[in-house]
């Protein structure tokens, strides 16, 4: 399972299967052309399994991986050339190079999204590329060392060559498979899935990020370094050309991507073909080389979108599946309520937990939130209700850090949020679902849950535990945590959401519209959960239309309009008062509603 | 004194080189703005596209005696103008057969998902034109040869090339024929409705598929003939295309992407920043000091600075 | 007019319509009405051609709509006024309303459709030349309705008109459907969420939940009806 070291052992088994075999077949191959190309694959492989370190995991595209490779290669080149040091000591050099580019390259860059962030990292290694031509350095060749070769990483025999590449790439396979398997992997595919969810759900995303550039900028110079060794000239196309980051994601999205096994895959079967067709036709198909990486990428992006180990995955999967019967729709859930549900009733609240005062935001002219001003007290319900549009979302959004308030200030048990981002925000104990659920779609229930609960958990076990013991507050047990998101229906996804927030162990919840989209008795089922929840100690402040519902589960109420607020207070006096009908309930409601309260 | 003669000499002298070749660059961008505006895809071919019309309008000039019918002046022009229609099949034909298979109404539901497939997928359109044009054309660099790209114009010490500035004209007359088409005619409003709104573009009758299609060819002929007119005025080979994508989305994201009007204007400002360059920087340096612009304008401003954007609703 | 036969619509392997049939007759005023995410808007979108169904049939006039591509069912004469208003927003009033009558059998009358349209929506008159995207939200749903008259439909589907607008302003709303499904004998099937309203002016109603309808009727069956009141009209 992801997350966790269960079968690690033999995954690790399958690498050492792998790296053996591999090293057979170099010993078996006699031609030192075919050697080279033996070798290549592994170079590549690494580059390929650095993009797929940033890219696959955390789903931010780089076009810009050129940049470490040829970074790490032109500063092994350099120490050796002009300083004499030993690429031994040239290539970790080129590394930390690389690591800084990749820092410096992402404090700005992190800022990005989508096609922004694809676009800049392709500038990157483009811009440099010009810069290593301008200083001098066309063609660097390293020189001969015939004295001690092997103190320069210099052999006759390729297979060393095999050898040390082999092995640059079975330690990143081991660095990515440990990944994988702990919260570092499941946090960057969280951040992958879902980045706010993730943010709301206590993920810094920014540092898993960083973490990931930095782990993946190491590869990307160290396979630039080595690949410099082996060829031992380097121009500035060569190690900062478009093909060359174009060769870490093909490869990549080739072979499988979001896990290690998809840029070996990728490797082994591309750079053999694309190498041959060069060596065979270079001389008069000069591009042949790009053309077959563009058709590759082509086929592969209309046919299997996840690449080859995902689609082999799915057809053993489903073959396998192919015996047990389908599965069967929901049953029907249609039945109105029985009997109406008691109200709140007086209950005896704490002080103030969460406090907004004078909180605005405009987006452009419009103003989302205009002084709002209220409190909500510890141990209560707190409906905030009000038209679509009047800025309900808006004001959570505010609240848990996704989005600043340009004025006001909004204090939880006493501490200022504004300024603070989500992930804070939810370490302080402050949750929250949306509107439309944000799940992990390609995670089980369990693991969208653990994900909640890695913010105060200290190891993994522990994530575990809590978020097993957030489902069971919930009401989730059995095949229903196993289940992988997608496909869920909507009340299991509106509990695990839940789950989510409260594997966390927050003081308050802020719950928008978990009500939606359920039937009569589904919506009963959630509102007991959030009873039972609030009556073990949570906070909880909701945004919901049917007020039926509402009338009957809010201590008080918040009413919204244009982004301020109209009124507030007791549910039953809130919704006589004549603003709150104008402007949200309607006068047909009253009409037909006399007392709803009653 | 002198000194500070030859200075601004100097200064116009860049200033004007920058708006000849903003104006083109500007076309260029049109071409891509329309295609991100209207498809709301990042096309990384864009530049392959754009080396396709170089080579079509040099073939037409040489091969196809385009120069020897109508002369070393009014050839090159009308080269470049008929490289349009050749990519504009070409495009077509890509859409039709891969890129729609990962735009449009099928992966509205799947946004970012969308994004992720379209990037790859012109990247792999991108990759294949190069380096098919590798094998086609070779790599020997080639330019159109006309008197023009030679002479030029003088207006008191600062000389302005004829082939760019021709060039400058025929893209600002394009670029406003592009306008006029889109805001006055039946088709125009369509594409744009498709723009705007595709759900509520088909809810009206808009065939919203064949509305990209159309946007896509065109904008890929766009691009184009602005290679065609900078096939003029200097050499290139099949590479050429990766230096100009980033030219161009330089120039879009600083229009405002989706805004069309703002891509022409962001065109040219790149080119005034690359000309400009060489009078502090070595010319080496002058796609670097773009590539750095193109990074802090999507740093700072990432919505651009002229133009309305015509995003959703 | 427009039929619907047990229609199964699924995102994802979630359904979103299970086995829903409904019927629509020429001249009637038809509303479909349930809580949000019931599947309202999935039924129109699957009718519109926006979603694929899984299985089941529509048919339209006695085509069959499943095959046909969604701009060719805008020519068949069916409006589809979205939720959300969806204007285009980038575009003038003017050119909304012409847009409206892009598929070609409106095009013929659109300029003969106008005065009545902006007869109907005075507002709209005034803001012709302005752009969609600054019109306050009740302005934007009367425009909307509008670039669906101007199609000169025989069916108008209207997808939540009132969304997000005061309820002083969605009385107006609904007042002006009523008036066009009066005086221009408009067949009209509009999806709501707001059950008083709605069911007030229709003629047939069907209540959805999760995506079944679990209940139908006349206006008058359904507006008696004990579990309607009790649980939609706060009775």
């Amino acid at each position: 399972m992801r997350g966790t070291r269960e079968g690690i052992g033999r995954e690790i088994g399958l690498i050492a299967l792998f790296a053996g075999a591999y090293l057979a077949i170099s010993f078996a191959v006699q031609d030192s052309y075919y050697q080279l190309i033996m070798t290549l694959v592994l170079v590549w492989a690494t580059l390929a399994m650095s993009w797929n370190f940033l890219s696959g995991y955390s789903g931010m595209i780089s076009f810009g991986q050129a940049s470490f490779f040829g970074l790490g290669g032109y500063a092994m080149t350099i120490a050796f050339v002009d300083f004499g040091i030993t690429p031994w000591l040239g290539i970790p050099i080129g590394i930390v190079v690389g690591v800084l580019a990749g820092i410096i390259i992402g404090i700005p860059t992190f800022r990005l999204r989508g096609h922004y962030f694809a676009l800049s990292m392709l500038a990157y290694p483009l811009a440099m590329l010009y810069v290593f031509e301008w200083l001098g350095y066309q063609e660097v060749s390293l020189p001969m060392m015939r004295e001690a070769p092997a103190a320069f990483m210099q052999f006759s025999d390729q297979r060393v060559y095999i050898a040390l590449a082999l092995g640059m790439l079975v330690i990143c396979m081991l660095v990515s498979l440990l990944a994988e398997r702990t919260r570092f992997g499941m946090s960057l595919l969280a951040v992958k899935q879902n980045e706010l969810a993730a943010e709301a759900a206590g993920i810094d995303s920014w540092r898993w990020k960083m973490y990931a550039m930095m782990v993946s900028s190491a590869m990307a110079a160290a396979a630039g370094g080595f690949y410099a060794v082996v060829v031992l000239v380097v121009t500035p196309p060569s190690l900062f050309g478009m093909l060359v980051s174009a060769q870490a994601l093909i490869l990549t999205l080739f072979g499988g991507v979001g896990v290690y096994w998809g840029p070996v895959i990728g490797a082994i079967v591309l750079v053999p073909l694309a190498e041959t067709l060069h060596a065979e036709l270079g001389h008069i198909v000069p591009g042949i080389q790009g053309v077959v990486y563009g058709v590759a990428i082509i086929v592969i992006i209309l046919s299997a979108p996840d690449g080859i180990y995902w689609s082999i995955r799915d057809r053993l999967a489903r073959r396998r599946r192919a015996g047990a019967p389908a599965e069967a729709a929901p049953a029907p859930d249609v039945a109105f309520p029985a009997a109406p549900v008691p109200a709140a009733g007086d209950r005896t609240l704490g002080g103030p937990l969460l406090e907004l005062e004078n909180v605005s935001l405009s987006f452009g002219g419009l103003k989302a939130v205009d002084n709002v001003t209220l409190t909500v007290r510890e141990g209560s319900i707190h409906g905030i209700i009000g038209p679509n549009g009047a800025g309900k979302t808006t004001l959570f959004n505010v609240i848990n850090g996704f989005l600043k308030a340009e004025s006001g200030s909004i204090r939880f048990e006493g501490g200022e949020l504004v300024g603070l981002k989500p992930h804070k925000v939810c370490a302080l104990g402050l949750g929250r679902t949306f509107q439309v659920v944000r799940a992990f779609p390609r995670m089980s229930v369990l693991e969208n849950v653990m994900v909640g609960a890695y913010v105060h958990a200290a190891t993994d076990a522990e994530a575990v535990h809590r978020a097993r013991e957030a489902l069971q507050r919930v009401g989730l047990s059995g095949d229903q945590i196993t289940a992988t998101a997608s496909g869920l229906p909507t009340k299991q996804l509106r509990l695990m959401e839940l789950a989510r927030a409260l594997a966390a162990r927050p003081r308050l919840l802020l719950l928008d519209e978990t009500l939606a989209g359920l039937g009569h008795a589904e919506l009963d089922d959630i509102l007991a959960v959030i009873r039972q929840v609030n009556r073990e100690g949570v906070t909880v402040v909701i945004i919901e239309h049917t007020m039926q519902a509402m009338v009957k589960l809010a201590d008080a109420f918040s009413v919204l309009d244009h982004g301020s607020l109209i009124a507030g207070g007791a549910p039953a006096s809130v919704v006589k008062d004549p603003r709150v009908i104008e402007a949200y309930l309607g006068r047909k409601w009253m009409d037909r509603a006399q007392d709803p309260v009653a | 004194m002198e000194e500070l003669k030859w200075f601004f000499v100097d200064f116009f002298q860049a200033m004007s080189a920058g708006l000849l070749v903003g104006g083109i660059y500007g076309l260029m961008c049109v071409g891509l703005g329309i295609i991100f505006g209207v498809m709301r895809v990042i096309n990384f071919g864009q530049g392959d596209f754009m080396m396709l019309g170089m080579y079509g309008a040099y073939y037409m000039f040489t091969l196809l005696g385009l120069g020897v019918l109508l002369g070393p002046y009014a050839g090159p022009v009308a080269a470049a103008a008929l490289a349009g229609p050749v990519v504009f099949v070409i495009s077509w034909f890509i859409h039709l057969f891969l890129v729609r298979h990962v735009t449009g109404a099928r992966v509205v539901s799947s946004e970012a998902e969308g994004h992720y497939a379209q990037i790859i997928l012109t990247l792999g359109i991108a990759l294949v034109l190069a380096n098919g044009g590798l094998i086609v054309f070779g790599s020997l660099p080639v330019s159109i040869p006309t008197p023009m790209s030679r002479e030029s114009w003088s207006i008191g010490l600062i000389f302005l090339n004829k082939a760019r500035t021709v060039g400058f004209f025929i893209s600002v007359l394009s670029a406003a024929a592009l306008y006029l088409f889109l805001s006055r005619s039946t088709l125009g409003k369509a594409i744009r409705a498709a723009a705007d709104n595709p759900v509520a573009a088909s809810y009206v009758g808009v065939d919203v598929d064949r509305s990209h299609r159309f946007a896509w060819s065109l904008g890929c002929a766009i691009t184009a003939v602005a290679g065609g007119l900078i096939a003029s005025t200097q050499t290139f080979q099949p590479y050429i295309g990766l230096d100009f994508v980033i030219v161009m989305y330089a120039g879009v994201v600083l229009g405002g992407l989706g805004s069309i009007l703002g891509a022409f204007w962001g065109g040219l400002t790149i080119g005034l920043v690359q000309q400009m360059s060489t009078l502090i920087l070595p010319y080496q340096l002058q796609n670097t000091a773009v590539f750095v612009v193109f990074l802090l304008i999507i740093f700072f401003r990432p919505r651009g600075m002229f133009g309305r954007v015509w995003e959703r609703a | 007019m427009l039929r619907i036969r047990s229609l199964n619509v699924a995102y994802g392997g979630l359904h979103a319509l299970t086995d829903l049939s409904i019927e629509v007759g020429e001249g009637q005023f038809v509303a479909v009405v349930g809580p949000n995410g019931a599947g309202k808007t999935t039924l129109f979108k699957a009718i519109s051609g926006s979603v694929t169904p899984l299985s089941g049939e529509i048919t339209y006039g006695g085509r069959d709509l499943m095959k046909m591509p969604p701009a060719e069912r805008a020519r068949l004469g069916i409006a589809h006024v979205p939720e959300g208003r969806q204007v285009f927003a980038s575009m003038t009033v003017l050119e909304n309303l012409e847009m409206g009558a892009y598929a070609g059998r409106g095009r013929v009358d659109w300029k003969t459709l106008l005065p009545s349209i902006l007869d109907l929506f005075p507002v709209l008159d005034e803001r012709k030349d302005q752009l969609a995207g600054t019109l306050s939200g009740g302005e934007q749903q009367m425009l909307a309705i509008g670039r669906g008259l101007a199609s000169a439909p025989e069916l108008l589907m209207l997808d939540e008109p009132s969304m997000g607008l005061a309820p002083t302003i969605v009385d107006a709303i609904f007042d002006r459907v009523h008036q066009i499904h009066q005086q221009h004998n408009l067949t009209i099937l509009l999806v709501e969420q707001r059950v008083a309203e709605a069911l007030e002016s229709c003629d047939l109603g069907y209540v959805l939940e999760t995506g079944r309808v679990v209940l139908e009727g006349t206006h008058d069956a359904l507006m008696s009806n004990e579990q309607v009141r009790r649980a939609y009209l706060g009775m």
